[in-house]
């Protein structure tokens, strides 16, 4: 039975997923994307196998594993994951699969949660992969469904694409009731000519198999329907749209209405995916109409394909989108962009009324710097590297600290400002290496969290030892991918993986990548953090400072108390130095002493050791 | 409940519970087969960062995306934040601010600045909006511990502003009761004292 329910675009693809029957779903966290996962770890359905893999491209694999045997996988990423899970991607988009095997990354125009603006069809064009892009709640629901049976139909993975506007929008999803997958895989063949790459032959016969699928997959949506065309005046005025920028159409045509533009006469062509491009219909909206908008966000993938198909048609019309400068290749749209598109379509101004007006209000705003929770162990350990780097007499910026994915880069920020750089997944050793390698005359420090570890950090951790490299890299285990809502990762408490599942331990790992300098620190402990630090720098080779605390706010779910924290105010100067240093949100001023915000403070109590007065009290336990 | 259009645009800092308000309205369109939109975006912050949520009601099928001047109604849950919201707000539309201020670190050691309410009501003036404050300080009690904010903050909202063109409160009410049932008593005292609170242009 279908039921009508209040969920969010990520639930919407998990429930897609479900009702298509998958029988294995991987991931690795990343906003927007988590909620698909996150919530299908939660649900009761063992014929199905969900799990946080290690990194986008191990969840790549294990998913295609399934669909090679004929079993249905999903496998979830943010943006930057498909260009970790690309190698093998690729790879799998030749073998082709025998199950439906999706693919689902969710992309950031506009960038809510800080990482490259990079637009994944550019990946679908790329490897000739169809690439689904829901523009509702429902569709994501309804495409994810449907990918499933498109990438049976060709024999190859299928994208489903959505943005963070789309992924992380709550609305009414009609849901199809859960196919239960099969207990049993079918066999499988053994085919080299397939399954492996040997030989510059089955290569290319792989390439070939590739392109056309593609082709089948054109054909295939072109007969399901689900692109929309409609024809309007002939000679006029045409828009199309592709994925959330569909939602915007009758906003805009509501807005252009009053002023003599008639939605009616216009052909609108809303399209549910660029990659294969819908050819017979773009060409149909090029044949009747003299101007075309083109509306999609980030890069010009399908007004490119326009160009191309008038140039091929022989037919001239003129093209309102980014090649005109009309629309911006940064950014989300909303229904303005549209509006300006007809506006420049039918050689109008574009009215008093609907021009932004933008007073400037957002400069007097009071600056809000993102920073580390109160609590927050990462918060100690930064301020034990800037303490260590004093101590050793260099200047604060003689010392480059790298920095990392995740909550660990908010050393970055104020009143810290740690941390120099930040690139990708596992990107701060190797980096720390180049510098190295550049000449630095001073020491070089990295900084990773422990799920960035795990993920991709072992490997240039593994580099620096092998090649000898004096650095030092500091691993911040708070035991949780933190930074996109608590997921488990290898490293998280036994009591909170699933049955059957390991804890693998970051200190055993190094250990027995032969790094002697290994400092197993507290960072509550400032004294012997900032120790630690110091003889680290000073060692030859790879040293490793493993700096262990529990998420402030895992902790406080968990249970986890600390003893209270207090301020004497007999004692207290007003020096505000434990402000300063600390940045911690649970430090307040009231008529000028500072006092503790005890719902915020969880008495992590590295406040009371800034403190030169010894005004901070920690209570007794 | 009404089904005109009407598009929400909720500001805030985290930890104040900003989605909570967008959560309540959306429940209660979803309840009423009302089409509704929330898109709340939290940024990288777990706590005291900017939070904001769009909230689009009774268009089917609608981008979730208020455009700049477009939003009949802004909630803003702290003062400065508010600064952040006003470009969104439709010429006529309703500014409502929380007297709230969570100061940033900067701002507490007095080297950054923090705008008077002053300011706020000059660029709600000037983006055409109607402003309507309610005090912070006068958050009620009930047995002896102060209430929600947010809850009470709902009950101002229903009698002040176009929000009870498209909801009734006994519809928002109900959905209180529905999202707590356990703490229903103090949430229904919380929401009907917001109901008679003072809120001031």
């Amino acid at each position: 039975m279908i039921s009508r329910k209040l969920i969010s675009g990520n639930e919407a693809i998990a429930y897609g997923a479900l009702a298509a029957g998958v029988k294995v779903v991987t991931g690795y966290p990343g906003t927007p994307s988590t909620e698909t996962v996150a919530m299908l770890l939660k649900e009761d359905i063992p014929e199905t196998k969900v799990e946080w893999s290690v990194n986008e491209k191990v969840a790549f694999e294990v998913a295609a594993g399934a669909a090679l045997l004929g079993q249905r996988a999903l496998c979830t990423m943010k943006m930057s994951g498909l260009n970790v899970a690309y190698d093998s991607l690729i790879g799998i988009a030749y073998s082709g699969c025998k199950g439906g095997l999706v693919i689902y990354v969710a992309d950031d125009p506009g960038v809510s949660a800080g990482m490259c603006e990079q637009d994944t069809r550019g990946f679908a064009a790329m490897s000739d992969m169809p690439m689904l892009e829901p523009a509702t709640v429902q569709e994501c629901h309804d495409l994810t469904k449907y990918a499933f049976t498109l990438s049976e139909t060709i024999g190859s993975p299928v994208f489903v694409r959505s943005v963070t506007s789309v992924a992380q929008s709550h609305g009414a999803c009609e849901i199809a009731p859960r196919v239960i997958p099969p207990e049993t895989a079918v066999p499988m063949e053994r085919d080299i000519t397939k399954y492996t790459k040997a030989g510059s032959v089955i290569c290319i016969n792989q390439h070939k198999r590739l392109i056309a699928s593609l082709a089948q997959a054109q054909n295939q949506l072109e007969a399901d329907g689900f692109d929309k065309l409609s024809l309007g005046k002939e000679g006029g005025v045409g828009i199309l749209t592709v994925g959330v920028v569909n939602s915007y159409l009758p906003e805009a045509f509501h807005a252009v209405q009053p002023y003599g533009i008639v939605p009616e006469e216009i052909t609108t062509l809303k399209l549910v995916h660029t990659i294969p491009f819908a050819e017979e219909k773009i060409k149909a909206c090029i044949r009747h109409c003299s101007v075309l908008v083109v509306a999609e966000e980030l890069e010009p993938h399908l007004e490119n394909k326009v160009i191309q198909l008038c140039y091929q048609l022989g037919k001239s019309v003129k093209i309102i989108g980014k090649n005109d400068h009309t629309f911006s290749r940064s950014g989300y749209y909303e229904a303005s962009q549209l509006i300006k598109g007809l506006f420049a379509a039918f050689a109008m101004e574009l009215p008093e009324a609907l021009q932004k007006k933008n007073n400037g209000a957002e400069k007097h705003c009071a600056a809000r710097p993102i920073s580390v929770c109160a609590g927050c162990p990462h918060r100690g350990t930064y301020m034990a590297i800037n303490q260590a780097i004093a101590n050793l007499h260099y200047k604060k910026d003689e010392v480059i600290v790298t920095g990392d994915i995740g909550c660990t880069i908010l050393g970055m920020s104020a009143p810290f400002n740690t941390l120099w750089t930040e690139v990708a997944m596992g990107a701060s050793t190797p980096l720390a290496q180049g510098f190295y390698y550049a000449g630095v005359q001073t020491p070089v420090i990295s900084t990773i969290g422990d799920s960035t570890f795990f993920h991709a950090g072992i490997t240039g951790i593994i580099n620096a030892i092998q090649h000898g490299i004096p650095l030092t890299a500091i691993i911040m285990d708070n035991e949780w991918t933190a930074m996109t809502g608590m997921q488990v990762n290898p490293g998280t408490d036994i009591r909170c993986q699933k049955e059957g599942w390991k804890q693998l331990d970051i200190e055993k790992i190094v250990e027995s990548l032969g790094v002697t300098a290994l400092y197993v620190v507290d960072p509550y402990d400032l004294r012997t953090t900032t120790e630690a630090i110091e003889k680290s720098i000073q060692q030859d080779g790879v040293s490793v400072v493993l700096a262990r605390r529990q998420c402030a706010i895992q902790a406080a779910r968990r249970k986890i108390t600390y003893p209270k924290v207090s301020v004497n105010s007999e004692k207290c100067t007003s020096c505000k130095v434990c402000i300063r240093k600390t940045g911690c949100p649970a430090l307040e001023l009231a008529n000028g002493k500072v006092v503790i915000n005890a719902t915020q403070c969880n008495g992590c109590g590295i406040c009371s050791q800034v403190c030169k007065f010894g005004a901070i009290e920690t209570a007794s336990v | 409940m009404n089904t005109n259009f009407f598009d929400i645009y909720i500001v805030g800092v985290g930890g104040q519970g900003v989605l909570t308000i967008a959560d309540i309205f959306t429940h209660t369109a979803f309840e009423h087969d009302v089409p509704v939109n929330y898109f709340p975006t939290k940024g990288m912050a777990q706590r005291g960062g900017f939070v904001k949520a769009q909230l689009r009601i009774g268009r089917e099928g609608t981008g979730p995306d208020i455009p700049e001047g477009g939003a009949d109604l802004i909630i803003s849950m702290e003062i400065s934040e508010t600064l952040k919201a006003l470009k969104y707000l439709k010429p006529g539309g309703e500014a409502f601010v929380y007297e709230n201020r969570w100061e940033p670190t900067d701002v507490m050691l007095g080297t950054a600045p923090y705008p008077a309410l002053a300011a706020v009501a000059e660029e709600t003036a000037k983006a055409g909006g109607v402003l309507h404050v309610l005090r912070a300080s006068s958050l009620p009690e009930y047995q002896g511990k102060p209430v929600r904010d947010n809850i009470y903050i709902l009950g101002a909202l229903m009698r002040h502003t176009a929000l009870k063109k498209i909801f009734t409160e006994e519809e928002i009410a109900k959905s209180i009761r529905e999202k707590w049932p356990k703490g229903a008593e103090t949430n229904l005292y919380a929401f009907a004292e917001g109901l008679k609170a003072n809120v001031r242009a």
